[in-house]
């Protein structure tokens, strides 16, 4: 059996970006930052979110109007898709994202029709991102997650409808005709699930405030921005035009991507690993992970050391996904093209649950517990290659 | 020094504007969404003639029955201020709203106000 040599890494931080898209290096911006307006621009080119770029029509801001309106609106979108483009294949990617940021924020105050809470705080993420300064952690998009979920979460505190249950009442059985709503309801004493769901939303919204600005909290206020707005995309089938898309992302303000490329031990004498590993070196296309085989006496399928914590098997692997740019790429491309037809809404409730199903912690755990294989103690140890010791 | 005032001046727009909305109607920039739901039929009459659904969404660029998710005031203010700034000098319109808020009883709105010459 011939041993795979681990792949050289890398691209070198000095050098020029590429202009594959699939790639994430080489921009100013760090990866989980990249990721975010990259996924975002990809979304709004997706759904061809130019063709609703606004003329001026009612604006909040005197005067706009005055100017000629094909021209403004010409203008707003070759900007627009320029800066989409520039940001998909990594060209001057703060100033792209700061650009198309202040399109769609002008749009916003440029059109009462146009105006909609998702195209902020898209707009928002874009521009915010494009203010990143390197080095430094990304604290105005948290903020900017932090203070949106205040205002959503005291607006329905204050709202009677809310406390009541009448809100989600009607909007369950009226608006959305939602069957699983319908069914619970049917059992229950009447407006009890309503208030059940009107509360639970209202305290979600005002606990993930604190937990997004304490920082030892702000892995969960991430889990629980991801976990809510799945939520609403199973509970409706809707992404509410791009507000599932930039909250869900903006949860990758949270997280630090590994500088340097991780070292992946395999086991060299499973034949479905060794197909396994194939593919994920043909995804990797940043060259992020560094194969190093291993033979089955050491216990691991996959081993993946990454910082002070290391990873085995179904856990190692589920964190190849995540850590691939790319995954986020494939799941905005699973969900944005898909025309607003009854069907889809299944179809995107199918996606986001599978994402979640696949990817949350909770089945890596159980798998690793039911399928993984006895595993050695060992120490884990930095330096060279992340090498792991048995002790 | 510019990448931190913008980002604060940002947040604190948006403060303001989550302070003001306890004090008016609407929910402009003050992150609403989705909490209200209004359903409304619309009818409009410009000088004396009944607007068609097609003439009603190009005159108000939203259709005469339908559903919104925010407020009911941002419906009204639409309405409202197209024939306040872009109707041409001499349309008299007159509209009449009938909504629901939240499921609720049915009011009704209209312009111009009752109290209106």
């Amino acid at each position: 059996m011939a041993l795979a040599s681990p792949i050289t890494p890398v691209t070198p931080a000095t050098a020029p970006p590429s202009w594959n898209p699939l790639k994430f290096r080489g921009t100013p911006l760090p990866t989980e930052l990249l990721i975010l307006v990259k996924v975002l621009a990809l979304v709004v080119l997706l759904v061809n979110h130019v063709r609703i770029l606004p003329d001026p029509w009612l604006p909040f801001v005197p005067g706009v109007d005055r100017i000629p309106p094909i021209l403004f609106q010409r203008t707003l979108q070759t900007v627009f898709v320029t800066c989409a483009l520039a940001l998909l294949f990594n060209r001057r990617v703060r100033l792209a994202s700061l650009v198309i940021g202040a399109t769609m924020l002008i749009a916003v105050v440029s059109s009462k029709a146009y105006y909609g809470n998702n195209k902020t705080f898209c707009a928002l993420m874009f521009f915010l991102t494009g203010l990143y300064v390197p080095g430094r952690k990304p604290w105005m998009l948290q903020w900017q997650l932090g203070l949106t979920y205040f205002g959503a979460g005291l607006n329905k505190l204050l709202d009677a409808d809310w406390h009541s249950g009448v809100f989600f009442e009607n909007w369950a059985v009226n608006r959305l005709h939602q069957p699983w709503y319908m069914a619970l309801n049917s059992v229950l004493p009447p407006m009890v699930l309503a208030r059940l769901m009107c509360w639970s939303t209202i305290v979600t919204e005002l606990a993930v405030v604190p937990a997004i600005f304490i920082r030892r909290f702000q892995p969960w206020a991430a889990y629980a921005n991801i976990l809510f707005q799945s939520g609403l995309l199973l509970f409706t089938g809707s992404t509410f035009t791009l507000f599932f898309y930039s909250m869900s992302a903006a949860s990758l303000a949270f997280v630090t991507w590994p500088a340097e490329p991780v070292t992946v031990g395999y086991d060299i004498d499973s034949g479905l690993v060794n197909r396994i590993r194939k593919v994920l070196q043909f995804c990797d296309a940043d060259r992020r992970f560094c194969w190093t085989p291993h033979s089955r006496d050491v216990g691991d399928w996959f081993h993946l050391p990454i910082g002070n914590r290391v990873y085995t098997n179904f856990r190692a692997l589920r964190m190849m996904v995540l850590l691939n740019p790319i995954t986020y790429l494939a799941i905005a491309t699973l969900i944005a093209p898909v025309a607003d037809v009854p069907a889809a809404a299944a179809y995107r409730r199918v996606v986001v649950g599978s994402c979640l199903f696949f990817l949350m912690p909770a089945l890596a755990w159980i798998a690793d517990r039911i399928l993984g294989r006895r595993q050695p103690v060992r120490l884990a140890t930095t330096g060279v290659a992340n090498r792991v010791t048995d002790i | 020094m510019l990448r931190t005032a913008i980002p604060v001046a940002l947040f604190v727009f948006q403060l303001g504007a989550i302070v003001y909305a306890r004090f008016v109607p609407t929910r402009y920039f003050c992150w609403a969404p989705y909490d209200t739901q209004t359903d409304y039929v619309a009818t409009a009459t410009v000088n004396g003639k009944k607007l068609t659904s097609a003439e009603f969404r190009q005159r108000y660029r939203r259709p005469p029955r339908g559903f919104d998710n925010r407020a009911p005031q941002h419906v009204f203010d639409m309405l409202e201020q197209v024939e306040q700034k872009r109707s041409r000098p001499g349309d008299a319109a007159a509209i009449v709203v009938k909504y629901r808020v939240n499921g609720k009883e049915l009011r009704e709105w209209r312009w111009p106000p009752p109290s209106h010459p």
